[in-house]
């Protein structure tokens, strides 16, 4: 784009304008659930708290009902991205670099998979589940998590595989590495920011589901945060938005935190361009 | 692709001493043992149970009643039903439109929108916003529906900025509430596509581009006729990302809207839900469920033949 | 197929065949001194509460029993739907159950709930329930699944310094729907900035605009929703015109609430914890539980309730005997049909509904006893000044048909009280689409136009 030309001077002042609007538009639903939080007789109405206080943090900070399920979505959520990342290094790789007829129509299923309805599945899962004596395991609902996050995270990485050049590999084939040496060593680090990305992607999604482990999980001890937020959303009882606020904002922070972690310090923007370049 | 020229050359005689690498069915093994672990976690967790689901489309299935107890097959009579129904017509339209426009239009547009303003501003906003618009996109699910629900609710803050212009807004969710869910999920997701836009601009070589200024095309010219071509594979990738996640949203729109009012936001996800778990008809939800698969795959056909992703 | 897709096939399909092996070993679901008590923790802490209760007292009067408490964070549906679930694998099926009124006859021709005629036929307390509370846990075999816990019973709550600017007379007893609506537009004339009546309607309030709304009003006309004695639901009924009709007056006629309050997810919470207590409503056809929400320690305590507001019983359509109607629906504990310790489960449910734990329990989830003993109890008449009244109703009070179709059927009702508070059809349009969604249900053949 000619934007980056000398006589772009007024056009970046444009630019950044529109984007300060932008970013404006797109900061005020989450200003809400800030502000919100601080304000023990929170509405709906973005103001700014006339009692700014810490009480809806320290009402909903208990361990029961944060401390406990927000370590078991951590477990679920780092449980699931890690097996996922592996998993889909280890079919990446052969996917990317050997050649086979099966593997255009296999990548085009997988990715189909992505549009998959888990939730209508819930069900035969449970009665399999149940037959495999995997339920109220968090070790399984890992396990079942991470295969949903498969299509995607397969597909992704092979594309990250696939901008790797072949030369260093064919460097170590012939220094007497196997295939899986060669991928440790030499691949693996200059996929560093791919890598990143598809644990960043499967963690966020895995934080965020409700329903897989709310059927699959019955001990009220293994709940993950996604499930717990819903007593705030109490039927019988008011809805209290300060502390709904406040709990959602507790339960957001990690999530963002780790985006800022783990993609400013292994990526940038050009780590998403392996993720879907041909 | 040069790397796979090279892939395919690999058992060439005279290609190198090999000695750890056996040949034949033994190489065969040796390459496909690393997808193991995914084909296992696939074929136990997933392909099974669709393959269950599918058939349970296929019977009267039900959580409670004597149809828990005991199901029958009915064939074909939950899509028969489904057809027929005057609720089917009314999700599959609202679907489509809740695709099109917060998918295909609202974050494929913004965000390359976004990806275009990033090049050209000053580089410390651009960082500012594009975390923030990366934030909306981290954010769990059920917090970025609830924030949404009080964005546009009758006290949100969508109506107090109307207010500040003097302008007194409706219940978006009650008068509106497509297009509520539709800003939400385009709020949601547009991170994804700016990102991506992002590292394809980059891609782009400025030679080409300054060539093209040379040759007295405009700025938007030069978008159309020379950017745009270079990044048509990111482009088409990006879309059948977006519109396969889209197709599937489920909890944004019920806490939103609870697919209401009556059914003037149920897209397929949420009719399925309201049918399989709501009203206990599993099979019937699973048939809905399975249309949408399909719709899923409809769109995925499309835009492979239509713009051609890479994906050898 | 080439042989790198067989190596993978085989592979796959051998491990899955490895580990469905390994799965099908037996095992027992727990030892049979352990029992599991599955129940809903949303919103309230008064069932977790009387549950570790009775966990504590049953634990040390049965040595050697554990009970395991299950608290099932959810809404309604999902409760339903995790608990359906839970019944389905022998290993993960609960004990005890805390189930719904409404979901009992479908859960038992389910096969997930265990009859108890032969425990309860021996329980000295059983004479203490009530026969239409007894009725709410019976199956469609007429088999007992469930016993209750409580029940709810529903009437007119109104503003009483609202009503007398309003010129109508307090304590108010309208004897008629006429009276009703006379005095909600005495409200509208005189006292302007305030909504003159509520009656659930459309399907944000969903369960709520069939049971406190529609069914309120139909069980107060000579029509019936569901002929017991033949099992088939009726259609074509002049009743539920004449109550679509009732609900069409109040919006059509500018005495309800907008469409603003009425379409959103927190219909009922906003009528509960903010316009009752802003006096921004005057009458509120609603349930008896509604002042939990204003007692103190509850979040929107409201220490002068009982001085603003007055209760009165809602009447029959034109007076008819009993004169006036109230809905019941409550929850039940029953006993799991995959249990292996089904004794031991009874026990637990016995000992959960005994008179001490009962009269507590009513008292803190501010329920309407089921048991005579409780009822007339003075600690629990004491326990709430509007408890002598609503427990009154139970003699007027109706159940909701709860069969299998029930869920589909109330849906149905709700689609026909939105289409007519939103003008969108006329009472006799919405009824006969009512008639033919019900046709669609269940069959021509399980209806009746009586």
């Amino acid at each position: 784009m000619g934007l980056s030309s000398p006589s772009g001077g007024s056009l970046r002042t444009v630019s950044s304008i529109l984007l300060a609007l932008i970013g404006i538009i797109f900061a005020l639903p989450m200003a809400w659930v800030v502000l919100a939080s601080f304000d023990k007789t929170a509405t709906f109405a973005l103001a700014w708290p006339a009692k700014p206080t810490l009480g809806n943090f320290t009402a909903v900070l208990t361990p029961d009902q944060a401390f406990l399920p927000l370590r078991n979505s951590l477990l679920i959520s780092a449980g699931c991205a890690i097996v996922t990342v592996i998993a889909a290094i280890l079919a990446a790789y052969p996917l990317s670099r050997y050649k086979a007829r099966f593997n255009k129509r296999f990548l085009y299923g997988i990715l189909f998979g992505t549009a998959l309805p888990i939730t209508a599945m819930m069900v035969p899962v449970y009665s399999l589940f149940v037959a495999l004596k995997l339920i109220d395991s968090l070790p399984g609902t890992v396990l079942f998590m991470a295969a949903t996050s498969l299509p995607t995270a397969i597909w992704m990485m092979k594309n990250f595989i696939d901008s790797v050049p072949i030369v260093l590999e064919e460097a170590a084939w012939v220094d007497g590495a196997s295939s899986m040496r060669a991928l440790w060593s030499v691949v693996m680090p200059l996929m560093r920011p791919g890598i990143a990305v598809v644990f960043i992607l499967v963690f966020v999604q895995a934080w965020g589901n409700f329903f897989v482990p709310f059927v699959l999980l019955l001990s009220p001890g293994y709940q993950p945060a996604a499930v717990s937020i819903f007593t705030f959303f109490g039927q019988y009882g008011a809805v209290v938005y300060g502390q709904l606020a406040a709990y959602s904002l507790i339960y957001s922070v990690p999530v963002l935190a780790l985006y800022v972690l783990v993609y400013r310090f292994f990526g940038g923007t050009s780590a998403l361009a392996g993720a879907v370049k041909g | 692709m040069a790397s796979n020229l090279t892939a395919s050359r690999l058992g060439e005689p005279g290609r190198g001493h090999y000695r750890s690498r056996p040949r034949g069915a033994g190489r065969s093994i040796a390459r496909t043992l690393p997808l193991l672990p995914a084909v296992v976690l696939l074929v136990v967790f997933l392909v099974g149970p669709i393959v269950s689901s599918f058939y349970g489309s296929l019977t009267n299935g039900s959580l409670t009643g004597p149809a828990a107890a005991q199901s029958s097959f009915v064939g074909l009579n939950n899509y028969i039903d489904l057809f027929k129904s005057p609720d089917f017509p009314v999700s599959v339209l609202l679907t489509l439109v809740f695709v099109l426009l917060s998918a295909v239009v609202g974050q494929n547009a913004v965000g390359m929108i976004l990806a275009l303003l990033l090049r050209g501003g000053n580089r410390i906003v651009g960082a500012i916003v594009s975390t923030i618009v990366v934030g909306a996109w981290v954010l769990p699910e059920i917090v970025a529906a609830f924030a949404s629900y009080a964005f546009f609710s009758m006290q949100g803050t969508l109506n107090g900025l109307l207010r500040v212009v003097g302008v007194t807004g409706p219940d978006w969710l009650y008068t509106f509430p497509m297009f509520a869910v539709i800003a939400a999920n385009a709020w949601r997701g547009t991170a994804f596509s700016m990102l991506m836009y992002s590292a394809a601009l980059k891609d782009v070589p400025s030679e080409i581009i300054e060539a093209a200024k040379i040759d007295g095309a405009s700025v938007p010219e030069r978008f159309i006729y020379v950017t745009l071509p270079m990044i048509r594979r990111t482009i088409s990738t990006n879309m059948l990302l977006t519109t396969l996640w889209t197709l599937s949203v489920f909890t944004l729109i019920y806490v939103m809207t609870l697919g209401g009012p009556g059914n003037k936001s149920m897209t397929l996800p949420v009719l399925a839900y309201q049918e399989a778990f709501k009203f206990s008809k599993l099979g019937y939800g699973t048939a809905i469920a399975t249309i949408l698969l399909l719709v899923g795959g409809v769109f995925a056909v499309v835009y492979t033949r239509v713009l051609k992703p890479e994906v050898d | 197929m080439n042989r790198s897709t067989k190596a993978i096939l085989a592979a796959g399909v051998g491990v899955s065949l490895l580990l469905g092996a390994t799965a099908c070993s037996s095992g027992t679901g727990g030892s049979t001194k352990t029992i599991k008590v599955a129940y809903m923790d949303y919103g309230g802490v008064s069932l977790d509460n009387q549950m570790n209760s009775v966990k504590k007292d049953f634990e040390a009067a049965n040595q050697g029993v554990r009970v395991e408490l299950l608290p099932i964070k959810a809404s309604l549906n999902d409760y339903y739907t995790k608990l359906a679930l839970m019944n389905r694998g022998v290993s993960t099926a609960p004990d005890v159950i805390y189930e719904d009124s409404s979901m009992v006859k479908s859960d038992a021709a389910a096969g997930y709930l265990a009859p108890l005629d032969s425990y309860v036929s021996k329980w000295a307390d059983w004479g203490q329930f009530y026969d239409n509370a007894k009725a709410a846990g019976q199956g469609q075999d007429g088999k007992f699944y469930g016993v209750s816990l409580g029940s709810d019973t529903r009437a007119l709550w109104y503003n009483k310094d609202i009503l007398k600017k309003a010129g109508v007379s307090v304590p108010w007893q309208p004897k008629t729907w006429a009276d009703v609506i006379a005095a909600a537009k005495a409200v509208k004339a005189n006292v302007p900035g305030v909504t003159p009546i509520n009656i659930y309607s459309g399907k944000a309030a969903g369960e709520a605009a069939s049971n406190e709304g529609m069914q309120m009003l139909l069980s107060g006309t000579g029509s019936s929703l569901y002929d017991t004695s033949s099992g088939k639901w009726v259609t074509g009924s002049k009743g539920f015109i004449d109550s679509l009709n009732m609900i069409k007056d109040v919006y059509q006629g500018g005495l309800g609430l907008s469409p603003q309050v009425t379409s959103s997810v927190n219909y009922g919470s906003v009528i509960q914890t903010q316009l009752l207590q802003q006096s921004k409503l005057a009458i509120d056809l609603d349930g008896s539980w509604v002042s939990q929400y204003w007692l103190k320690g509850a979040a929107t305590s409201w220490p002068e309730w009982n001085n603003v507001m007055g209760v009165a019983a809602m009447p029959t359509q034109d007076g008819a005997k009993p004169g006036s109607t109230s809905m019941s629906g409550g929850w039940l504990l029953s006993v799991g049909s995959k249990s292996k310790a089904k004794d031991l489960a009874w026990k637990f449910v016995s000992t959960a509904l005994d008179k001490k734990n009962s009269l507590a329990y009513d008292i803190a989830a501010t329920q309407i006893p089921v048991r005579k003993d409780v009822g007339t109890d003075p600690t629990y008449t004491a326990g709430n000044p509007t408890n002598a009244f609503f427990s009154s109703l139970v003699a007027v009070t109706h159940f909701r048909p709860a069969t299998t179709d029930y869920t589909q059927i109330s849906n149905a009702i709700q689609v026909a009280t939105e289409a007519v508070m939103s003008g969108q059809s006329s009472p006799a349009d919405a009824a006969k689409a009512y008639d033919a969604a019900v046709v669609g249900i269940v069959g021509k053949d399980k209806t009746t136009a009586k």
